[in-house]
């Protein structure tokens, strides 16, 4: 398939995409194909066109192009990077980077190790592999194996090992090791610190980001914050991506008589061929009331963030926030980035009426002033607490909202098991609610978002 | 045909495309593997520029592509010529019934016309379309399909044949393969993602805004008079513009404006009020504008 790039750098290569794949990149067998392909073309020894090399053929959505930097950066140009790449290099030249060629039978053991080792490394928790160094892992290793007890030259190397580190363990022992254990040792510890780094680079990466996206908000520090807002970013985009692709076909769409009539006049007027109105975009209208009161105040700030991701997300949202009062923020997100829109917000406007949050005021208001947003189409979403206050739930306007629009979604930032307790009066609100839901992550939003649209 | 990837940055930079090292691999490595590109990044980076100038320093022909909502089949592979096969219906009238003459039946008839009716479907009527054209074209040329994500994604399906075989399959006539490989670019603005199948058939290529150095590079290429110092803070200015949160960063030929703009005022250094004054050069948004001159201490002086 390839003549000039070596087993060896092809192999290094392999170890390369898994570690992407670790970290949530999608990889197929063709880009892999391709990869080989264009290796044949570029040299190694320029790191820059190697990496390019790389990304070129195997990163085709730019959203993965930090992970894919990270992760390069990491397994090429970490602290064994020299290593590496002169190892890639010397292959290229055609050296073995050890001198010796090792005998087919060693080779042949060292393939089953490394068989073992993977699949023990494939087993064991994510939290070990992130915790313990290579030696502790290698022990660790040794001990699954004795269990699972093992036989041949494979039994054979492994009592060796377990000699060689039984005695520099107790180093005024009887019996030292000997050279050939050491060596053994040596070699089975370098494969198993190869192994466990390359595991850990992709994976630390995808577990920070998902760490992120399941995290309380409230909980998040500073500057985990402003982490957070990359990769709220990210998503969002990969979110509408992934919804512009779902635009559906109507099956029975009308004559489009524009285009028929156009095409027409090069057949003298007749209508020679019919085009019909054959798709539908389904974006749906979303009208956002988001509850912006101090008893959601950790929140808040993290609404108004989702809120905005939806608006930039749809074409068709308006956006509300509310205390006691209710006030249109569509223009401002429009205009503004979140973190300033949301400033101002806090700034500018005057949300309070009485105390506290009052959604039945909110919704009294809503019905009075911009029903006019409210179709058949329409979603309503509604983030907020369901802490009234003690004050009138505003029902009438409630049931007239949810007559009016398709849908009532309500994404509820508390805890299920304190939903009802003191003034929240969520039950009473979700008996109307198409769904009433948990919702205190970014991935517990874009998991909603995502069947929004799956019908 | 580019010998190696130096020779693609020399080529193009004859050009007067500043390329990465970076863009210069992928364009050398789809030549030689013969796969299309897919270009993405902010708008005006370069992306359709950099297909124009591949075509002009390999010195063959360049068929451009742009896609919009509602391209079809039609315009962009290709298109029976009804009017033509209408007309020639008619004007042909007299030897079709010469023809049929001799035939006594209905059937007959139809059944001598068919042997005929190739004629009606040849490439006589086929009106070629730029995909078509660039496969069926003499020698080898570039097909840029600029501005893929404004079309539909049915749109994709017809290109992943072109992309992957580089062949048209005409119902009528059958397929059509290329002689000569025609280098294929598509540019996207990430309105919408391409389909994974798409992608798939493509080297990837990202480009971002330049880095400063490279920038200066090409404003003092693109526009000479421009002297050192005020490219240097022009650069510099901009750089730290794209920093701000905007509405839309200005892109690489923005910047050339502006250094266009402060050339024929004829300014050879850069001044705070200078710079205030003309903004409206680099940025397109009232908003934009007016947050630019609130940092505009930090921006143009330090």
């Amino acid at each position: 398939m390839s003549a000039s790039a070596s087993p060896q750098i092809l192999n290094r290569v392999y170890d390369f995409v898994d570690i992407l794949r670790d970290a949530n990149v999608s990889i197929s067998t063709d880009e892999i194909l391709s990869l080989c392909n264009a290796l044949d073309h570029t040299t190694v020894d320029n790191r820059r066109i190697f990496k390019q090399t790389l990304q070129t053929t195997l990163i085709k959505d730019y959203t993965d192009i930090p992970a894919f930097e990270k992760c390069f950066e990491q397994f090429f140009l970490s602290r064994e990077r020299d290593e590496r790449i002169e190892e890639i290099q010397s292959e290229a030249l055609g050296r073995r980077p050890n001198g010796e060629g090792l005998s087919a039978a060693e080779n042949r053991l060292e393939h089953e190790l490394g068989d073992s080792m993977d699949s023990y490394l494939d087993s064991i928790s994510e939290k070990l592999l992130l915790q313990k160094d290579a030696q502790e892992l290698l022990a660790l290793f040794m001990e699954e194996m004795e269990q699972a007890g093992s036989s041949g030259g494979m039994g054979i190397a492994l009592f060796k090992t377990r000699r060689s580190m039984f005695a520099r363990d107790h180093s005024e022992d009887e019996v030292p090791a000997t050279d050939e254990e050491r060596e053994l040792y040596g070699r089975l510890l370098e494969m198993m610190r190869g192994r466990s780094g390359k595991r850990r680079i992709g994976r630390s990466i995808k577990n920070h980001e998902q760490y992120l996206l399941n995290k309380y908000i409230y909980q998040l520090k500073p500057h985990e914050i402003k982490e957070m807002r990359e990769v709220v970013k990210r998503f969002g985009q990969k979110l509408k991506n992934r919804i512009s692709l779902r635009k559906k076909r109507v099956k029975h769409g009308g004559i489009d008589v524009k285009r028929t009539f156009r095409a027409s006049l090069q057949f003298g007027g007749v209508p020679f061929k019919i085009f019909h109105k054959d798709r539908k975009i389904d974006r749906p209208q979303l009208v956002v009331l988001c509850d912006v009161s101090s008893s959601v105040n950790q929140y808040s700030r993290f609404m108004l963030l989702l809120t905005h991701t939806l608006q930039s997300l749809f074409s068709k949202v308006r956006t509300f926030a509310f205390i006691g009062n209710l006030v249109e923020i569509t223009g401002l997100f429009m205009e503004m980035d979140p973190e300033r829109a949301i400033n101002s917000i806090f700034n500018d406007t005057d949300f309070t009426y009485g105390w506290g949050s009052n959604y039945g005021r909110s919704f009294d208001q809503f019905m009075e002033q911009h029903s006019d947003s409210l179709t058949k189409k329409t979603t309503i979403l509604i983030i907020g607490d369901a802490r009234n206050n003690n004050q009138d739930p505003g029902m009438n306007s409630f049931i007239k909202m949810k007559e009016r629009s398709r849908n009532i979604y309500w994404l509820n930032p508390e805890k299920r098991h304190l939903w009802d307790w003191s003034d929240s009066i969520a039950s009473l609100y979700m008996k109307y609610c198409t769904n009433m839901k948990e919702v205190n992550s970014i991935l517990d939003l874009t998991e909603f978002i995502d069947r929004l649209f799956i019908k | 045909m580019f010998t190696s990837i130096d020779d693609v940055v020399e080529a193009l930079a004859k050009e007067k495309y500043i390329s990465s090292e970076e863009i210069a691999t992928t364009v050398y490595l789809a030549l030689k593997m013969e796969k299309p590109v897919l270009v993405e990044g902010p708008a005006g980076v370069g992306k359709t520029e950099l297909g124009k100038c591949i075509a002009s320093a390999l010195d063959i022909d360049l068929i451009r592509l742009q896609c919009y909502e509602g391209l079809d089949e039609a315009k962009a592979l290709y298109e029976w010529e009804y009017a033509k096969q209408l007309l020639y219906t008619q004007i042909l009238k007299d030897k079709l019934s010469a023809m049929l003459e001799n035939e006594k039946t209905l059937s007959q008839a139809v059944a001598r016309l068919t042997t005929q009716e190739d004629v009606f479907f040849s490439e006589h009527f086929l009106l070629a379309r730029p995909i078509l054209r660039a496969i069926t074209g003499s020698a080898q040329s570039v097909l840029l399909i600029d501005e893929i994500d404004k079309s539909d994604s049915e749109f994709e399906a017809f290109l992943l044949e072109v992309l992957s075989d580089f062949q048209v399959t005409i119902p009528e006539i059958g397929t059509v393969t290329a002689a000569h490989k025609p280098f294929v670019i598509l540019t996207s603005n990430n309105a919408r993602e391409m389909s994974d199948a798409l992608k798939r058939r493509c080297l990837h290529l990202y480009i971002d805004y330049p880095t400063r150095k490279l920038e200066e590079r090409i404003v003092s290429l693109k526009v000479p008079e421009c002297g050192q110092k005020l490219t240097h803070d022009i650069v510099k200015a901009v750089h730290k513009i794209r920093e701000l949160q905007l509405k839309k960063e200005p892109s690489i030929s923005e910047t050339l404006d502006w250094a266009k703009a402060l050339v024929v005022l004829g300014y050879d250094v850069m001044e705070h009020d200078i710079a205030v004054s003309t903004l409206n050069c680099l940025l397109k948004y009232e908003k934009d504008i007016e947050l630019a001159k609130k940092h505009s201490k930090s921006i143009f002086i330090e």
